[in-house]
């Protein structure tokens, strides 16, 4: 009875507030004089699920409260700039020039009992023709295929019997052949690498065969969609250049490539002043010099550089896009991309820097929604993205700076936005807790990666070749933490302030915005 | 002093091409640079005269003296806790340092209530701690560049921390942190348990990983057998409260290493020391025995391909050095790989599933020798990826593969020689990487109890014999066969036929 009566008085309370004072005195009192037995007792807080839940969870909590300063004396989440000269000497690097121009560079870890000897060259897919595009990879599978010493069969038993590795890279402007090799195989892998540089013998069957295995590579990376997006975007940001063709090769360039192409493209770009032997390991100098001064003798001595024939044919970059709709595809990917900077700028070293700020992230990465960079917090919190990752390359008259990103057909528009805001507000706004953070994560990714001996002696020849000398850590170290807030800003209005973009997205790509969308967020109309 | 005069001038030719490269280059881009400078200069861009360029070296940097050609390398050194932790590292010249902390736990370890915990422990690394945040640990990471994994295996957990030498003391504390003081915070591990989901789905998709843990799953019965991945009815099982308890169960002082490659050991035990002695000294419990029975497994998937695989068991594993030693040499020996791959000579292109079966059989689309080797057992099998029609057939191929090396005079010095030398650089090679280097000294220690120098082993490779590699198939073969199968398995041959070649002889 008394509940009810209750009730309904409440009831009316809420419905006309103006009575309630005067109703409630009476009413409270009533209830708290009533010996009422058959009320039921409060439950005990621990009854209900929900309580227990609740409780367990703040018996969680309150083992964070205390926190044992044991454990927190060194770290700290803020970045600083810490000096790290005390670790960042490393064996002398030894460049020595043959007369004809060939160089060779070393550094020396007699320790270790494996080396890595490779043979770099300032030549690629951007030194070719419309005709001839493909080249230089066709030569890439071409020249392990037999020479005049050894047939393809000897060449690799020999290295299979030693238990090394031979592998070769092309770029669209560098071709790397290395052999990783026990101490004692070093001379051997030198006089392999010189065999087939100077004397492959390019046999028309074994060109025929090539020719089947190459289109088949060519159907895998088609397959393969982070490739197919960097080769549209180079497509269309230098269309009409040469950097924007493939290294593949249009498929009717592969059928057609022959000996004579071969053969020609070895003697006007594997010249030796385009050439550097790197070694790293096991090692001596003089031993690599006297080696290569006798094994390299047939090379050509053509004295025109690359960079000659680059400025000869220079890449131009055109903002432009390429979209491939495709709606049987379960995610969409694209790529924007501004101009970069390139391999000597000494703007280069800041937008490596902002591309470490601009972060990358996946869904699988454990930073998840707590990385330092606003891209990658956007991304994360908001579920827009699979994955996002900044780029920055280089090449010897430009570059490019973007961000490359694969989504969900319903969050392009949003991660579309995200990107632009963030990339764009590097001209406007940047802290300078990202900025060092940045420089930390770049420093520690560049000494990271340079991990064994075959990243040693790629980082030798490709230093070589691109800057003509290999920069020390301490230089390097010392470049990067030059960078700060207002560097960043700088270099932010000269490559992406009011700047053409490149844009090539494939799938289900519909709510990507158009292009004139993205050109008008590379400014802020703000200040 | 090695650089000739000759390279001087060349450099410097070079470097007047560049110039003018750079100067017809961006005309346009000069034009625009030559008038920024002033108030506005920030909004015209462009002024890159400003800085050296890369090809020029940096005036007023201190270079620090170069290094001898010749580190002595340093020697392992291993200091053990009064409760039992255990404390490894070796010296490097490289700038940067890998500390890891391996535990002695894993999926053996599992019990029915706790099935998929490593799994889930796994993906639980370096999150909130009852210290620091997850927010706080990413940032602290963040902050020096460095790089954090851990992977959970059947007989180990490791949790590894890669970055600059002179952050030793920040990551010694964050990884000793992550792995004493996990908070385990519930939104933490539903969120973690959801990707653990998308992870299995992801794994049950791709059939070499599919055949690898079907044969661990059948091939052994007990804690071996238990899957590394957690499957669908265990994620529902799994809570705070199971890592909790497993961790306090597992994690103890005396079944961790905290192993180090690049850092100098006093200077470790300094920071190390007063993080993990207050631990207390826990007898370990008994370590699981592998039960190896053999079994078979078959799972109908798409039509049109076959995956199989067919594997046997040697006991001892790595405890009986010897032979886990041939077990890996043998493997180099029958090697194999997909009938299409990308890389150059060196992955193996002569070793004999290429040259006997991938070199002579189109249809075979990847046909290869693989072994799993733990503390005590080691499992040794070949696995195949066929058209269906072939199957058959390639089943019969295999059969004749592993008789044939079990049977003396089959494998010729020249074949063998290759794979031991093939055995010794690869041991070699992966070791030049730091994060590698501080893996085996971690696991060495656990298994060992000691770290044997890597010369110790490329003796051991050497010692082994034609015989002894005959004498090890024969040994694996006589263990019972285990079968497993994806794809389209219904004309398959039965386990009892498979089984019953091997046997009959």
């Amino acid at each position: 009875m008394t509940i009810r009566h209750l009730i309904k008085l409440a009831g009316r309370r809420t419905r006309r507030p103006s009575y309630s004072l005067t109703s409630l005195h009476p009413l409270s009192t009533a209830v708290a004089t009533a010996p009422s037995p058959s009320l039921p007792s409060p439950p005990p807080p621990t009854a209900m699920v929900y309580d227990r839940l609740a409780e367990s969870v703040k018996q969680k909590i309150k083992k964070l409260e205390d926190p044992d300063p044991r454990f927190l004396q060194h770290n700290s989440p803020h970045p600083t700039l810490t000096s790290h000269t005390e670790i960042l000497s490393a064996p002398a690097t030894r460049v020595t020039t043959l007369p004809n121009g060939l160089r060779i560079a070393t550094e020396s870890t007699l320790a270790s009992k494996t080396a890595t000897v490779g043979v770099y060259i300032d030549a690629g897919s951007r030194f070719e023709s419309e005709e001839s595009n493909g080249t230089a990879h066709f030569l890439e599978h071409m020249i392990f295929k037999g020479t005049e010493r050894r047939n393809a069969r000897e060449l690799e038993e020999e290295i299979e019997n030693m238990g090394g590795h031979l592998n070769a890279y092309t770029s669209r402007e560098q071709t790397t052949y290395y052999a990783k090799v026990m101490d004692k195989d070093v001379p051997q892998a030198l006089d392999i690498l010189s065999d087939i540089l100077q004397n492959s013998r390019f046999d028309e069957r074994r060109i025929i065969r090539e020719r089947d295995v190459i289109l088949r590579e060519m159907e895998e990376v088609e397959g393969q969609t982070e490739e197919v997006i960097f080769d549209h975007l180079h497509a269309t940001a230098f269309q009409y250049t040469p950097l924007g063709r493939t290294i593949l090769g249009p498929a009717e360039n592969i059928k057609t490539i022959g000996k004579e192409h071969l053969r020609n493209y070895i003697s006007t770009h594997y010249t030796a002043p385009r050439m550097v032997v790197a070694a790293s390991g096991a090692v001596k100098h003089e031993d690599i010099v006297e080696e290569v001064k006798k094994l390299f003798t047939k090379l050509s001595t053509d004295p025109t550089t690359a960079s000659e024939l680059v400025a000869k044919e220079p890449a131009i970059f055109t903002g432009s896009e390429i979209r491939m709709l495709d709606d049987d595809i379960p995610l969409a990917q694209f790529a924007v991309a501004f101009e970069g900077a390139s391999w000597t700028d000494p703007d280069s070293i800041a937008l490596m820097v902002m591309q470490s700020m601009l972060g990358s992230w996946n869904k699988s990465s454990g930073g998840g929604k707590h990385m330092g960079s606003e891209l990658a917090q956007r991304v994360g919190i908001n579920e827009i993205a699979e994955s996002m990752m900044a780029f920055n390359t280089n090449y010897k008259d430009t570059g490019l700076f973007g961000v490359y990103a694969i989504a969900k057909p319903d969050c392009v528009d949003d991660l579309a936005f995200a990107i632009m805001h963030e990339v764009t507000k590097l001209c406007y706004r940047v802290s300078e807790e990202d900025v060092i953070r940045a420089r930390n994560q770049l420093k520690s990714s560049l000494m990271l990666h340079i991990d064994g001996t075959s990243p040693v002696a790629e980082d030798i020849g490709r230093q070589l070749l691109t800057y003509g000398r290999r920069i020390p850590y301490a230089e390097l170290f010392a470049r990067i933490d030059s960078v700060d807030v207002s560097t960043i800003k700088r270099v932010a209005n000269r490559f992406i302030f009011d700047k053409d973009v490149a844009i090539t997205a494939v799938g289900p790509v519909q709510g990507l915005p158009d292009y004139n969308w993205f050109r008008r967020r590379t400014y802020w109309l703000r200040y | 002093m090695y650089t000739s005069a000759a390279f001087r001038l060349r450099a410097l030719k070079g470097r007047t091409d560049y110039r003018r490269l750079a100067r017809c280059m961006s005309t346009s881009a000069v034009a625009s640079s030559s008038s920024a400078g002033g108030l506005l200069g920030w909004l015209t861009g462009g002024q890159s005269s400003s800085g050296t360029p890369l090809d020029f070296p940096l005036k007023d940097v201190t270079l620090p003296p170069p290094l001898p050609d010749y580190v002595e390398p340093g020697k392992t050194r291993i200091t053990t806790l009064p409760n039992g932790l255990k404390i490894a590292s070796e010296t490097s010249a490289s700038p940067t340092a890998s500390i890891g902390l391996y535990v002695d736990s894993g999926s053996i370890y599992e019990t029915p209530a706790s099935f998929g915990v490593t799994h889930l422990l796994e993906r639980m690394a370096f999150k909130s701690t009852t210290n620091r945040s997850h927010l706080r640990l990413v940032r602290e990471v963040e902050a020096i560049g460095g790089n954090v994994t851990a992977s959970g295996s059947r007989e180990h957990m490791s949790y590894t921390y890669d970055a600059l030498k002179t952050y030793v003391p920040q990551m010694v504390e964050l990884l000793i942190d992550s792995v004493r003081n996990p908070a385990f915070l519930d939104w933490e591990v539903n969120e973690q348990l959801k990707k653990v989901s998308a992870e299995i789905e992801e794994c049950s998709k791709n059939p070499q990983h599919l055949l690898l843990e079907a044969i661990h799953s059948s091939g052994y019965s007990g804690p071996y057998a238990n899957a590394l991945l957690a499957s669908e009815s265990s994620v529902n099982r799994l809570n705070s409260t199971v890592l909790e308890e497993f961790v306090a169960e597992n994690y103890t002082a005396s079944r961790m290493v905290l192993a180090a490659s690049g850092v100098d050991h006093d200077k470790l035990l300094e920071y190390v020391e007063p993080l993990v002695s207050d631990l207390p000294n826990v007898s370990r419990p008994l370590e699981p025995k592998p039960i190896y029975t053999g079994g078979d497994f078959r799972r109908q998937g798409d039509s049109g391909i076959t995956h199989f695989a067919l594997a046997f068991e040697l006991p001892g594993g790595w405890i009986k050095e010897k032979d886990a030693i041939s077990m890996t040499v043998l493997q180099m020996l029958m090697g194999g790989g997909g009938s299409f791959s990308a890389g150059g000579p060196g992955k193996g292109m002569y070793s004999r599933l290429y040259l006997r079966v991938l070199n002579e059989h189109p249809q075979i689309q990847s046909f290869s020798a693989f072994n799993s080797i733990f503390n005590h057992s080691g499992l040794f099998g070949i696995q195949a990826t066929t058209g269906s029609d072939f199957a058959v057939n390639a089943i019969d191929i295999a059969i004749k593969e592993f008789i044939a090396v079990a049977t003396p005079g089959q494998v010729d010095s020249k074949q063998l020689d290759r794979a031991k030398q093939s055995t010794k650089s690869a041991i070699l090679m992966n070791l030049e990487s730091r994060m590698v280097a501080s893996e085996d000294i971690g696991k060495q220690i656990l298994t060992y109890g000691e770290r044997k120098p890597v010369e110790h082993f490329l003796k051991a490779v050497d010692d082994v014999t034609a015989q002894d590699i005959a004498n090890t198939a024969q040994k694996l073969l006589s263990s019972p066969l285990t079968m497993a199968s994806y794809g389209d398995v219904l004309h398959l041959p039965s386990y009892d036929a498979v089984s019953s070649r091997f046997h009959s002889k």
